[in-house]
Formats: structure tokens, C-alpha cells, sequence
């Protein structure tokens, strides 16, 4: 099979020229796109500053709306998308990222919902919301989530993406395997993989329960966001993997793009090499590549992403050829 | 009409010699039947850490059958450890609720983790036991028991029963923290699992017991027995705050059924209370009730929700 092949079209928003509500600032990550008539609509978490915890974050759902050339920002949401957890929830800290789904006449908002722990820094738990104004605020279903640890996932249920396939409602998104002391003068990092959901009815799920569907590269490999779409009979995965320690500082051990293909919804071949796109050698995307998304948009596909120290300063866009 | 009487208390913790992760608390008792000996499994602590943090481990007495005030010997190591980096259950496990299944025994218990803006969270696991109970192996590194939509968080207090073909779990779920006295404190209410494998739970998603004493009222140790046709639970409550105390703090209450998802409450009817004076004056918590050569018992734990042991009562009358 010939591989992908993207053209960057450049970095297409940067949050601090904007003023977004929630008093976020910095970072617009995890971009992922509900295509309208008129424009598109990219969903992004940003970031204010916790005053109650210095030095920490709370992320929040913010939006800007593209022309359909995805070059011009028409607007960013003047008000909260969706509210953050109440009081020991699961996404008290952040929701970060959500995916939206447009699918029968309703609009599906899955979340990955942050908390914060004392011996890990944190957790996470896919929650569900629905939105009932065209996607400007969303309502979650309840305060606990849809898909959270299990047997065999024992922490860091997070980062969904969401498809109906031939009737069923397809969720990729990745668990914990381990928490890891990778030296002792450092607090422990995680490591996690992508899985499989399935459902009828996009609220209640079947998990393969730890299957790990693609293969590492690396030898202790983080996978994170994946995003699928069906293209000339064919599933085409992308997804973000990088080192599981020293990954924010050391350029080459951090975040890359990866891919993987599938016949069968079900065995997924990994590879990377078929991508057809890298970090460029200079700019906003020169030493980090994640957060990838997929859509579909007036006949042409894109791909959103974020580029160096994971989206501080948002997200571009290539289009495939 | 039946009531309970007192026989006193079979296990003070701080008795115990030459053993670290035993020096207070014997919490949520409950009990699998030997032919020599009645196993009461029980959930303790080692002294606090130096931020006067505790952590909590799961053990057993095994009492004489003939006699039940004596205790025969304790276990010497805990029966599950505890979780590792991360996990559910990192920094306890308690309570524990025990079932034989064929050759082995199956334990569905409680594992907690210390978060950031809420001091804990809880979630149930489960584990197995091929050597007679002594010690259980976990089923995986996570909960067998969700968190869901409707059960945000602390999932706790699993007790274990198969009544006919399918597996009950009876446990308490959170539904909120409320702030009282600037301190974040739980709300939990009584609900109910069933399944076919005990692996695969479907939640009943409803509170099973209403509340009595206050909206905010918590409820803990849904603990049933079949007997004369129908199912009883015995169960504890308390307020919501300043609960540590004899004003505020647990009491037992009692709800039957015919079908065991469908509970009427009546308190008047638990038959136990507070004693006078002594170790149980302040409050009664945590009932396990179990039948046993004829005769039904019932154990329990008295002041600061079993800090000081647990104790025995028996039956007079008929559930």
C-alpha cells in the first residue's frame, strides 16, 4: 500500500491573540473539528491557572469557528462550552480533550475528565455530555463517567474518539498499564495504550478490556489520541506516541505522529513510515508533533494537530493529497 | 419481633502483639464457617505516618465454633496487599466480604486512593483465594465494580452473597461531598449489583434504602440474610457531620424484602442499640449477621467505628 501524504498548511490559531472565557490563556490542545454549512467548529482545551493550587492547571473546552478554507477564525466561544466536575468528580481538574460526534440528529460530546491524586499526580475517566444549541454549550448525562478504570485498566481511562461504524458506535482510547519510577528524584510517570469500546447506543460500552491495539515501537511507549476515519475500504489511524519519561524536555524522546491501518475494525497494522508527514525543521511544530485529528470536510480530509511543547501555542492543519 | 443480646466483645485490636499492620481498628467483620473454627475477616491499621495518614490492611481471627468469646489465633500477615503505584487501591483495603467458591474462596473489598481536593476516593476489587483463605491473589490491578454516570465516586463496602443461580454484590455508593466545618465529607447510599459470572456486573442504579434521619444521612454495611421467606438487611447510618460522636454517629438500622431489590425500612425493628456505658455507648456500626448450629448472630463494632474491636450478639425471637 502507498503511504499518506499531508501538506502543511501552517499553524492556523494561536490562543493568546484571542480572548477565551474561564480566563484561559495559554494552550489550545487536542483541536477537534464539528464541520457546519458555513464553517467549522474546532473544539480545543485550553488552560487557566488553578488559584486555589499554584503551579497548576485546570483545562477547559473552548471553541473558534473556521471559513471552510480553515484559514480565517470567525469567531472563538465568548462562554464555558461545558462545566468542570463537581467537588471529587472525576473531571473536577479539566476536560481535556473532547470529542464531538455528530451522529442522528444529536450532537455526542466525550469527554476525558481530570483529577488529581497525592501519590500520582493524576487520574482520568471518559465522561458523555449532549449538546442542544448546535454545539455551543454541552450537558453532561451525570457527574460520573461512561468508561473508567476496570479490572484490567486500572487507571487513566481517557482520550476518546468516537465513529459509528455499519451501525456501531466504534471508541478508541487509551488506560494505564503502569506508573512508573523511572529515577527516584523524580515523581512517577505513566505509561498507556490504545484500546477498543464498542456500543449500541454511544452511552453504554464493552471494552476489549486491555487489548492493546497497536504495537510499540519504543521500548517503554505512550500512545495517546487516536483518531480514525474510513478512506477507500480501508481504516486509517493516527495517533500520538512518545518515551515514557524524559519526554518534555529532550526533543527527540517527545511526542511524534503515528499510524496504524485496518481492514476489520479489529487487527491493526502499525506503520509509521506510511505517515507522510514530520516535524518540520524550523518553527511551531519543529520538535513535537501530537494531538492528531481527522476529519472530513467538503470532500477533502485534514488533519489537526498540535505542534511544540504539546499545543502551548496551538494547533495547525495540513490536508491530505 | 426479635432483639438482640448482647454477648460482648470478642476482639480488641491493641491486645494484639508482633504485628506492624495490626495496632488499631477491627473494622466491617464478616465471616466464612469452618469445621473447627468460624473465620471473622476484619480490616485494621498500622499506626499513622508522621502526617498522621492511615492506611488500612485486611486480616482474620478465627474464633473456636464451640465458643465464639474465644479467639483461637490471628492471622500474621494481612490477606491482600495492598496496591501499587497508582492503583485503586494504593493506600487500603477495607472492607472485605468473603464467599467459598468450590475449592476456593472469592473476595470482593474496598480499595482507596488519597486525592488532592477530597482526601480519598474508593472502588471495589475483587480476589481469590486457593489456600483455604489465608491469603487472596487480586483478579487484576483494577476495580470489578465501575465507576458510572450515576456513581461518580467511593464505591464501598462490598458484601458478597449468591442467592439462587446469580452472584449480589450490596455496597454504597457516593453521590456527593458536602463541606462541613471546611472539611470535604461523603454522602453514600445503599445499592445493589447482580451477575451471572462475578465479574460482569449490572448496577441496579438506584438507591435501595431511603433515607431517614436527614437527606444528607450516610448509610453503610448493607449486610443480608435469608431467613423465613424473606431477605433482611441490616445495615448502619449516621449524620452527615460531626459524626464522630455518640450524638451524630452510627446506629443500625433493619429493611426487609421479598424479592431483594424492593427493601422496606424499619429501624424500630433492628433490635440492637446503644449500650449504657462501655465500649459500644456511643455508637453500633457495621453489623454482620450469620447463622450458626442453630442459633443466628450478629457482630458489630461499638465506639470510633471499631478502633476498639468488635463484638457479638445473638438472636432472640425470629427474623
Amino acid at each position: 500500500m502507498s503511504g499518506l501524504k499531508w501538506r502543511k498548511l501552517g499553524q492556523i490559531f494561536d490562543p493568546i491573540q484571542f480572548t477565551l472565557p474561564n480566563e484561559c490563556g495559554e494552550f489550545a490542545q487536542s483541536p477537534q473539528a464539528l464541520v457546519f454549512d458555513q464553517y467549522v467548529r474546532v473544539y480545543f482545551s485550553s488552560r487557566r491557572r488553578d488559584p486555589d493550587y499554584p503551579g497548576k492547571y485546570l483545562s477547559h473546552i473552548c471553541f473558534a469557528d473556521f471559513d471552510k478554507s480553515m484559514t480565517q477564525v470567525l469567531r472563538v466561544s465568548d462562554a464555558p462550552v461545558i462545566p468542570l466536575g463537581k467537588l471529587g468528580c472525576f473531571d473536577e481538574h479539566g476536560i481535556f480533550p473532547m470529542n464531538v460526534l455528530r451522529h442522528d440528529g444529536k450532537i455526542y460530546g466525550y469527554t476525558s475528565g481530570w483529577t488529581r491524586r497525592v501519590s500520582v499526580s493524576v487520574d482520568t475517566g471518559i465522561g458523555l455530555a449532549f449538546s442542544h444549541d448546535d454545539g455551543l454549550t454541552f450537558e453532561k448525562i451525570g457527574d460520573g463517567p461512561i468508561l473508567s478504570a476496570s479490572l484490567n485498566e486500572p487507571f487513566l481511562v481517557g482520550d476518546p474518539f468516537v465513529q459509528v461504524y455499519n451501525g456501531v458506535f466504534h471508541m478508541w482510547y487509551i488506560f494505564g498499564t503502569e506508573w512508573r519510577t523511572f529515577s527516584n528524584d523524580q515523581p512517577p510517570d505513566r505509561i498507556y495504550k490504545i484500546g477498543h469500546a464498542t456500543s449500541r447506543d454511544g452511552i453504554t460500552w464493552i471494552k476489549e478490556e486491555a487489548r492493546q491495539l497497536v504495537a510499540d515501537r519504543l521500548g517503554d511507549e505512550s500512545q495517546a489520541l487516536p483518531t480514525v476515519i474510513e478512506a477507500q475500504g480501508r481504516y486509517h489511524m493516527l495517533f500520538c506516541f512518545r518515551e515514557s519519561h524524559n519526554f518534555r524536555k529532550a526533543k527527540d524522546r517527545g511526542y511524534r505522529l503515528g499510524y496504524a491501518y485496518s481492514d476489520d475494525l479489529s487487527t491493526w497494522t502499525r506503520a509509521d513510515e506510511k505517515i507522510g508527514i514530520e516535524v518540520s525543521v524550523s518553527g511551531w511544530d519543529s520538535e513535537m508533533l501530537c494531538y492528531p485529528h481527522v476529519f472530513e470536510c467538503d470532500g477533502r480530509v485534514y488533519l489537526l494537530y498540535n505542534g511544540n511543547e504539546f499545543g502551548r501555542r496551538g494547533f495547525g492543519i495540513a490536508v491530505l493529497e | 419481633m426479635f432483639r438482640w443480646k448482647k454477648l460482648g466483645r470478642v476482639f480488641d485490636p491493641e491486645t494484639v502483639d508482633g504485628r506492624t499492620w495490626l495496632k488499631q481498628f477491627a473494622q466491617a467483620p464478616s465471616i466464612v464457617v469452618f469445621d473447627a473454627f468460624v473465620r471473622v475477616y476484619f480490616s485494621t491499621r498500622p499506626l499513622p505516618d508522621e502526617r498522621g495518614q492511615y492506611c488500612s490492611y485486611s486480616g482474620y481471627v478465627d474464633l473456636d465454633r464451640g465458643n465464639l468469646m474465644s479467639v483461637l489465633r490471628v492471622s500474621e500477615d494481612p490477606v491482600l496487599p495492598l496496591g501499587e503505584s497508582g492503583a485503586f487501591d494504593e493506600f487500603g483495603t477495607y472492607p472485605i466480604s468473603v464467599l467459598p467458591d468450590g475449592k476456593d474462596f472469592v473476595a470482593y473489598y474496598a480499595g482507596w486512593t488519597r486525592c488532592e481536593s477530597v482526601p480519598f476516593n474508593v472502588g471495589i476489587g475483587m480476589a481469590r483465594s486457593t489456600n483455604g483463605g489465608v491469603s487472596f491473589e487480586k483478579v487484576g490491578k483494577g476495580p470489578v465494580l465501575p465507576y458510572s454516570v450515576d456513581e461518580p465516586f467511593i464505591l464501598s463496602g462490598p458484601k458478597i452473597r449468591r442467592f439462587g443461580d446469580m452472584w449480589q454484590l450490596w455496597y454504597i455508593a457516593g453521590s456527593k461531598w458536602i463541606i462541613a466545618d471546611g472539611k470535604p465529607e461523603p454522602v453514600y447510599h445503599i445499592r445493589m449489583a447482580c451477575s451471572d459470572d462475578g465479574i460482569h456486573w449490572i448496577k441496579q442504579n438506584r438507591n435501595l434504602i431511603p433515607t431517614r434521619i436527614e437527606e444528607n444521612e450516610a448509610q453503610a454495611s448493607p449486610d443480608v440474610i435469608f431467613k423465613n421467606g424473606r431477605y433482611h438487611m441490616f445495615f448502619c447510618y449516621r449524620y452527615s457531620t460531626s459524626y464522630r460522636g455518640k450524638e451524630h454517629g452510627y446506629r443500625i438500622g433493619y429493611a426487609s424484602s421479598d424479592d431483594m431489590y424492593h427493601w422496606d425500612r424499619d429501624d424500630s425493628k433492628a433490635g440492637i442499640d446503644i449500650s449504657d456505658e462501655g465500649w459500644d455507648s456511643e455508637m453500633v456500626a457495621y453489623p454482620h449477621v450469620f447463622e450458626l448450629d442453630g442459633e443466628t448472630y450478629m457482630l458489630y463494632l461499638g465506639n470510633q467505628v471499631g478502633k476498639h474491636g468488635f463484638g457479638l450478639a445473638k438472636l432472640e425471637g425470629t427474623l
